[in-house]
């Protein structure tokens, strides 16, 4: 983690300008003084583009919080809420006196506590349904009965572990609540570092300031998931990254790569490498080789334990390192913002960091070539809030996108290309097995995003389960491999009225009408739903979006009294207009919303 | 000494260094409550790498006293 002073980021907080960045509210319910964890919170946030505004409930008022005791703490305004809940301050029998405790007096404390753990989640719950992030339970580093916990199933230690799972399950229930794992932060810092006592005694402060930069970077690892804003690709230097040595000089056996020191060192960076490939980041090379050099070591090094097919694209050459990471972001077609690039030349990491300051920069220190595991595994920008399956297959199906765009050039035309990839389509509508990619769709894409309106699971489900919404998404399949859940549109109903709340479409699939022959089948189904003249279609413009300005526009929609005071953009579409699908394209289109009888499921 | 303990005071209370002496005090700089103490502790810590005890920091309540604190620790 960052080593920074609070001096240093108070500094770098007064001197940057954060009123151009969006507000996030965070209110922070905590039964301990928590005060001094805002500035890091606000220093975490400015480092993805948030304005955050930091609110405190009352000290040791989490219950009365929860359900409503200050005004303005919890409303529909708050983006993210911080519970801390520390048992010394809720139970201090459980936390300090434990071996006083009978077995009975023991359980009745753990069902207080689970019934409070109800109320005030669901106390919080009539009032935003906002992310919670809920601290766990501490485990305490010398527990009540010494070395005989380890031997009992009923001692302190066992009495936490039970709590936290509780909190976890109830946690689990709720479709935008997490655990975060205070024990993480204090198993890395160690207890000396984690805790101030002087400030615990003095003032019920238990945390250091290195802890609570450790806690405010654990709660935005979640934040950034669910923003959207965690990374998808890693790129790769190679020599000196993935082994010791320069290939290119010390040849094949000369590099060093093994289970031995210091080999051994790279062969666990490559474990953490395939750790993240496994969780759906995409690998890409970057590096100064002969590339022939390079996959030489891919084939032939006994303790290489990443292929050549765990690799998406490459970019293996002498020229600048700017250019080529510009060039694997167009060849994946994702953003510059999503690559984390890797390497150990500090002339490399400045080059990049000044030219393409959006590129995520992590620098290998060469005297430390020991920690270069932790260091990838410590930085937590791929997290993601949940897995999907189109996650595992990631890697794949961005390999399946570059290969298509080398099979472009072999047409004349478009139109014959189209055909060739021999696309299958399938639009349905949300269910379970959907909802965990169309929260995530809906999270993280930029660039072909109408409204950019990100929702969480419990959002798509509401929508999902109203008369007054539908949920809709768009599968893909083509001869280069299934591409998964592709797209997602959100149709809200008001009077007469059918409104695209939100329609996006996975940067993955540009470029091949998809999305005409998606709106198409939204607009048939709004036809069909019978109640509607007229469907809205809204442009709020971002950063990323330029491209889809006009989309509503190129495909029958007219726009409606250009407002002068709102970049906003309004577009409408009378249902009874004839529609013009393209879809001799298509080797199959599979519109099953517009199939059954009733429209949903 | 007593600059750089005024500047540090001055930045963790909001307050500019001409308004600060040796005499400032929660009494008399009003942004200096007890959570910002706690931050000027640690801020003082940062910057003069020293390691107060809980009972100097309940007393370190005026600049002068927290200049002479430091004085004991701080090896000039």
């Amino acid at each position: 983690m960052i080593g920074l002073s609070l001096s240093e980021i108070q500094e770098y907080l007064s001197r940057s300008d954060l009123s151009k960045f969006p507000e996030f509210q965070v209110s922070v319910l905590r039964n301990i003084m928590l005060e001094p964890i805002e500035p890091y919170l606000r220093y975490m946030a400015y480092q993805i583009g948030l304005n955050a505004q930091v609110k405190f409930g009352g000290y040791d008022n989490v219950f009365q919080d929860a359900v409503g005791g200050k005004d303005d703490l919890l409303s529909k305004n708050t983006d993210c809420i911080l519970v801390f809940t520390k048992l010394d301050t809720l139970s201090s029998g459980l936390a300090r006196n434990f071996t006083a405790l009978s077995a009975s007096e023991i359980q009745a404390e753990i069902d207080r506590i689970k019934d409070y753990i109800t109320n005030v989640l669901s106390g919080i719950r009539k009032q935003t349904a906002a992310l919670v992030l809920w601290h766990g339970f501490e485990l305490p580093v010398y527990p009540a009965f010494g070395i005989l916990e380890s031997q009992k199933s009923n001692g302190q230690l066992a009495t936490i572990n039970n709590l936290n799972e509780f909190l976890k399950s109830k946690l689990n229930d709720d479709k935008n609540a997490y655990f975060v794992d205070l024990n993480l932060s204090l198993v890395r810092l160690g207890a000396n570092r984690f805790y101030d006592s002087r400030y615990w005694h003095i003032g019920r402060a238990p945390f250091t300031r290195e802890a609570l930069l450790d806690i405010a970077s654990e709660e935005f690892k979640f934040i950034r998931a669910l923003k959207g804003k965690n990374k998808k690709c890693l790129a790769l230097d190679c020599d000196n990254v993935l082994w010791g040595g320069i290939v290119g000089e010390d040849g094949l056996s000369g590099i060093k790569l093994g289970k031995t020191y210091p080999g051994s060192a790279y062969y666990e960076f490559q474990q953490e490498v395939l750790n993240l490939h496994n969780r759906g980041v995409i690998l890409a090379l970057c590096s100064r080789n002969n590339e022939e050099d390079v996959w030489e070591v891919f084939k032939k090094h006994p303790d290489m334990l990443i292929k050549q097919d765990h690799i998406t694209t490459t970019q293996i050459n002498w020229r600048d390192k700017a250019t080529n990471l510009k060039q694997i972001a167009w060849d994946l077609n994702i953003a510059l913002d999503s690559i984390v690039f890797v390497d150990d030349s500090e002339f490399e990491v400045n080059l990049i960091r000044k030219c393409v300051p959006e590129v995520e920069v992590i620098h290998m220190p060469p005297a430390r070539t020991e920690e270069f595991g932790n260091i990838l595994a410590s930085c937590g920008l791929f997290d993601t809030l949940a897995l999907s399956s189109e996650d595992k297959k990631r890697g794949v199906m961005y390999k399946a996108e570059a290969a298509r765009k080398k099979f472009l050039t072999q047409f004349a035309d478009l139109e014959s290309y189209y055909k060739s990839l021999e696309m299958e389509i399938d639009i349905g509508f949300a269910d379970e097995f959907s909802i965990p990619r169309i929260a995530q769709l809906s999270q993280k894409t930029n660039q072909f995003n109408l409204t950019t309106r990100r929702y969480s699971e419990a959002d798509i489900w509401t929508f999902s389960n109203s008369d007054k919404s539908d949920v809709i998404y768009i599968r893909l399949k083509d001869i280069f491999g299934d591409s998964g859940i592709v797209g997602v549109c959100i149709l809200k109903y008001e009077d007469e009225k059918a409104i695209f709340d939100t329609f996006l479409l996975s940067c993955r699939v540009l470029g091949r009408c998809i999305e005409e022959v998606f709106l198409v089948e939204t607009l048939k189904l709004v036809k069909k739903r019978g109640a509607y003249k007229v469907a809205i279609g809204e442009y709020y413009p971002t950063r990323k979006n330029s491209q889809v300005e006009l989309f509503y526009k190129n495909n029958g929609f007219e726009e409606v009294e250009p407002d002068r005071k709102t970049t906003t953009k309004k577009f409408q579409y009378n249902v009874e207009t004839k529609l013009k699908p393209k879809s001799s394209f298509f080797k199959k289109i599979n519109a099953r919303i517009n199939q059954s009888e009733k429209g949903k499921r | 000494m007593k600059n750089r303990v005024i500047k540090v005071v001055s930045g963790i209370m909001d307050t500019p260094i001409e308004k600060l002496d040796e005499e400032s005090s929660p009494d008399t700089v009003e942004k200096w409550d007890s959570i910002r103490h706690m931050n000027l502790i640690l801020a003082l810590e940062e910057e003069f790498g020293v390691c107060f005890s809980g009972e100097e920091i309940v007393e370190m309540l005026n600049v002068q006293i927290i200049i002479e604190t430091l004085r004991e620790k701080v090896v000039q």
